[in-house]
């Protein structure tokens, strides 16, 4: 419980309203912009960024290796079979796209919502968004069988009769995280353009100048550029935002429009929703805590910025949990439906149970430890929660596919699903690619939005007393 | 608009103006003069007054959703921070006391269950499916459910609920006011408290309106059930109040303190959100719709079926095009957002969907309505109950409005509501 204490010293908290700062103290627009910009701009890239990336690289490498193999084998390597025609390439690309909304919600919807905390890690969240969609969309087109034709997913005319099947979920996937995929790119770069300005204005080589120059497209910070640049990022959020809850809300349509027990339950969509916000913004600190340690942006990605992620994650927990609960509830209490009733038995007690456990533990008991702000600002143990709300996040799509789908209504049908080396290595060569790409990320972009920065100094603010307007555009 | 370039400062007058009491007279009003409609159109009716409980049930809905989903957007606002929460915070606080109301209002409806639930008629399902009384899906359904659907969890359920929120109404309200008097600003201190109880408040009101929203609308028909049902109603509330608060600002904003305090911006950043509830109320809809629809099942179509044949798909129409289509299509204006008088209209029309859409769910429960929207005197019971149990619970609302100062002082964003508005990058 809150208690009237003394008077708090610490720069890092505003002695006004008690919450941690933004931004820490004592920054200039100057300091900003070197803090952000060095780190690319620099000569002497880090041994231990060469380390990580040669780490990634080799884990990307597996994925490689896994994917040439089916390609020429097929997707027998795999363990899926009947009645579990869906696996780990399911799972995995639910897992992935979920990861991603988190850079669409920090970067459109906290945007309209005014929340300028987010500034400071909209950008590496945006980065992280793209990375996992490609992740993610490589597991349906590897798993149709023959990714050589994944363009007659397209509606287009042909000689051959083929046309899609509108009334199915799956294409309505193709067309929503296409453009999921498309705007969260646009919007990734129309807001790194003021940056890539002033690193082509700061860049020392020929080269750097060249490209940063050419990739700014001649951005000059006139008041013209800033009128047009805010329009767009504005229009771009106002398309991004329904994008946060349509392309997950198709995907829960994958399971909830067929008839399965498990999978037919109309909370899906905005569950699903949510458990991607909640799984996206874990992954945004297990990102974002060894990145600031390593290249010291404590006072850019400060406690403040842990704090209010834990509390989002908290309450999209609390709101996966709701949706746990009313499965529960309406299989157990209220369905009066026998098959609801063993889907739930066999979810719980099944020979499979022991995952929903897992899921249950990692996603909802563990989580509550949120509710104490000691954890919320505990780098260590926040590092810690995001990795355990990712693994349950994880376990929460093989739960939802798995059991439902490997005892359905038929017993003389049942079957058991165990998945295959070449499944893991396909899924752990997804998280060396994403990684691999992190890291080419923060070697050459930056990873701080900085003119969003400079705009949330002190010295930004307009001086109402004299009526001074501070640029903070360059 | 005119911009002054230095900060103003907060009326010493911060009690609500005269002119609520007038407010208050005039919801006297019009409650009485429904309420002789609603016991005339009663006698009329002639069929028991079955369809005074049940336009009586959606007059509950919707008061109870002004009192809980006002204390709930309450407590969101302490969660959340912002500029808006400030403004909004003494209104709802207002409608948070209005429990009272809800509760007595929600009593005909325990005293009168058989009325209106079958469960409650026929507790003994497999007689009554024996006799011919119920199907028997509806028997199924009402033996299975025995444990839930019976009138000791119905009484018990609803006081524990309505027992819980008082609690938190009651702590929200008394905090309110010691915060206001603390001589030191100790917003730290404060905002912490508000933050714990909000945070265990809101979780609690989320299973609480669950179970309610089940018990009291959803087992109407005990054969149908939707993970999604309490999460509609959820959003519902929240933009029901939205739009409500909205009015009652605009309201005031005649007068002081809130003509000062009522800026531009925070309208539009309201507009904003009743924008996001309005979206947000259609996608739980259309997704619930298209999930069940896709399906087929002849255990879940029916009962979209029951509110989309015989006449019922005009309703289902007219309600998307009230609930989303009007206020969407309207609320994507920014100047709109920013115009008080169009802002009403669009406030209005929302508040006419919630009774339009509780009505929809509501009536084709029952089997003279079910596929087969009719005309009869007792339908204009919709009408009459509803206007008047909102009337009388307005008059109280507004009279609650008027025991504490509209604004509350201690908070640091009273400095920042007083800035000009083009202060802020």
């Amino acid at each position: 419980m809150a208690t009237k204490g003394a008077p708090v010293n610490d720069p890092m908290i505003d002695p006004i309203t008690g919450e941690y700062v933004v931004v820490a103290p004592g920054h200039t627009f100057k300091s900003v912009t070197e803090t952000i910009s060095r780190i690319v701009l620099t000569p002497h890239t880090p041994l231990g960024w060469y380390a990580g990336f040669a780490l990634a690289g080799g884990v990307a490498t597996v994925l490689l290796v896994a994917v040439l193999y089916l390609f020429l084998t097929g997707v027998g390597i795999w363990g899926i079979t009947i009645p579990i025609a869906w696996g780990f390439a399911i799972i995995n690309f639910v897992w992935w796209i979920g990861i991603g909304h988190a850079g669409t919600l920090i970067s459109a919807i906290l945007l309209l919502f005014k929340q300028g905390w987010r500034n400071s890690i909209n950008r590496f969240a945006e980065a992280m968004t793209i990375f996992a969609v490609v992740c993610a969309g490589m597991f349906p087109l590897i798993h149709v069988g023959r990714p050589w034709l994944g363009y007659w997913l397209f509606p287009y005319p042909n000689t051959m009769n083929v046309w899609p099947q509108f009334r199915s979920p799956l294409l309505w996937d193709v067309f929503a995280v296409s453009t999921y995929a498309t705007i969260s790119v646009v919007f990734w770069y129309i807001g790194m353009i003021p940056d890539l300005g002033t690193l082509r204005d700061r860049s020392k080589s020929k080269f750097g100048q060249f490209i940063y120059g050419m990739f700014a497209m001649g951005w000059r910070g006139s008041v013209r550029h800033w009128v047009r640049y805010e329009t767009a990022s504005l229009l771009l959020a106002g398309l991004a935002t329904p994008l946060v809850l349509s392309v997950h809300t198709v995907i829960s349509f994958d399971f909830a429009v067929a008839l399965l027990p498990g999978w037919h339950t109309t909370i899906f969509p905005p569950y699903f929703v949510a458990g991607a916000v909640y799984s996206g913004f874990a992954m945004v600190i297990t990102l974002a805590v060894p990145i600031r340690k390593f290249y010291h942006l404590e006072d850019l990605i400060t406690l403040r910025h842990l704090d209010n992620m834990a509390k989002v994650m908290l309450t999209t927990g609390l709101i996966v949990a709701y949706g746990y609960a009313m499965e529960v509830f309406m299989a157990y209490c209220y369905s009066a439906s026998h098959w609801e009733y063993f889907m739930m038995w066999n979810r719980m007690f099944g020979p499979m149970g022991w995952a929903y456990w897992v899921l249950i533990t990692c996603n909802i008991a563990l989580p509550q430890f949120m509710w104490f702000r000691y954890v919320r600002t505990s780098i260590p143990l926040m590092f810690l929660m995001s990795l355990i709300v990712n693994t349950g996040m994880w376990f929460e799509r093989f739960v939802i596919v798995v059991t439902s789908l490997y005892r359905d209504y038929l017993p003389s049908s049942w079957g058991t699903y165990r998945a295959t080396t070449w499944d893991y290595a396909t899924f752990v060569g997804t998280l060396g690619l994403f990684t691999f790409l992190f890291f080419l990320f923060v070697r050459f972009l930056p990873m701080i939005p900085m003119s969003e920065i400079r705009m949330m100094l002190p010295q930004a603010k307009v001086q109402p007393e004299s009526g001074n307007v501070v640029e903070a555009g360059h | 608009m005119a911009n002054g370039h230095h900060a103003k400062t907060l009326p010493a007058e911060l009690n609500a103006p005269a002119f609520v009491a007038g407010w208050r007279m005039k919801a006297l009003a019009v409650g009485a003069a429904f309420s002789v409609i609603a016991i005339i159109l009663g006698f009329l009716s002639g069929d028991g007054w079955n369809h005074f409980l049940r336009a009586w049930l959606v007059g509950l809905m919707l008061c109870f959703g002004f009192a809980v989903g006002g204390m709930a957007l309450l407590m969101v606002q302490y969660l959340s921070g912002g500029k808006w929460g400030l403004l909004v915070r003494r209104p709802l606080e207002a409608m948070s006391r209005t429990l009272p109301v809800a509760f007595v209002y929600f009593l005909p409806i325990g005293f009168f269950m058989k009325k209106l639930y079958l469960w409650a008629q026929y507790p003994d399902g497999k007689a009554a499916y024996s006799q011919h009384l119920i199907n028997a899906e509806q028997a199924h359904a009402i033996i299975f459910k025995k444990g839930i659907l019976n009138p000791t969890t119905f009484w018990a359920t609803s006081i524990v609920c309505f027992l819980i929120w008082a609690g938190f109404g009651f702590l929200l309200n008394s905090w309110s006011l010691k915060r206001d008097a603390d001589t030191e600003p100790n917003v730290p201190y404060w905002q912490k408290k508000f933050e714990n109880i909000s945070g265990i408040g809101v979780v609690t009101y989320s299973i609480l309106l669950t179970a309610c929203a089940i018990l009291w609308v959803m087992s109407l028909d005990p054969t149908w059930y939707s993970t999604v049902y309490g999460l509609q109603f959820l959003v519902g509330q929240g933009y029901a109040v939205l739009a409500l608060v909205i009015l009652t600002l605009i309201g005031l904003s005649n007068a002081e303190p809130i003509r000062t305090i009522f800026r531009v911006t925070e309208q539009h950043d309201l507009g904003k959100l009743c924008f996001a509830f309005t979206m947000l109320n259609m996608y739980l809809a259309f997704a619930s719709f298209l999930i069940i629809w896709s399906g087929n099942s002849p255990e879940e179509i029916p009962w979209y079926l029951d509110r989309i044949r015989g006449g019922w798909g005009v309703i289902a129409t007219l309600d998307v095009i009230f609930h989303w289509l009007i206020p969407f299509s309207l609320l994507l204006s920014r100047d709109l957002k920013r115009i008080k008088g169009r802002l009403v209209v669009v406030c209005c029309i929302m508040l006419f969907a919630r009774l339009w859409d509780t009505f929809w769910l509501v009536e084709p429960n029952f089997a003279d309505a079910r596929r087969n929207l009719h005309f009869s005197v007792g339908i204009l019971e919709y009408i009459a109950v509803p206007a008047a149990m909102i009337a009388f619970w307005m008059a109280y609302y507004f009279t609650q409005l008027t025991t504490r100062p509209l604004v509350a002082t201690n908070d640091p964003h009273v400095a920042e509501i007083l800035e000009p508005e083009h202060a802020h990058a």
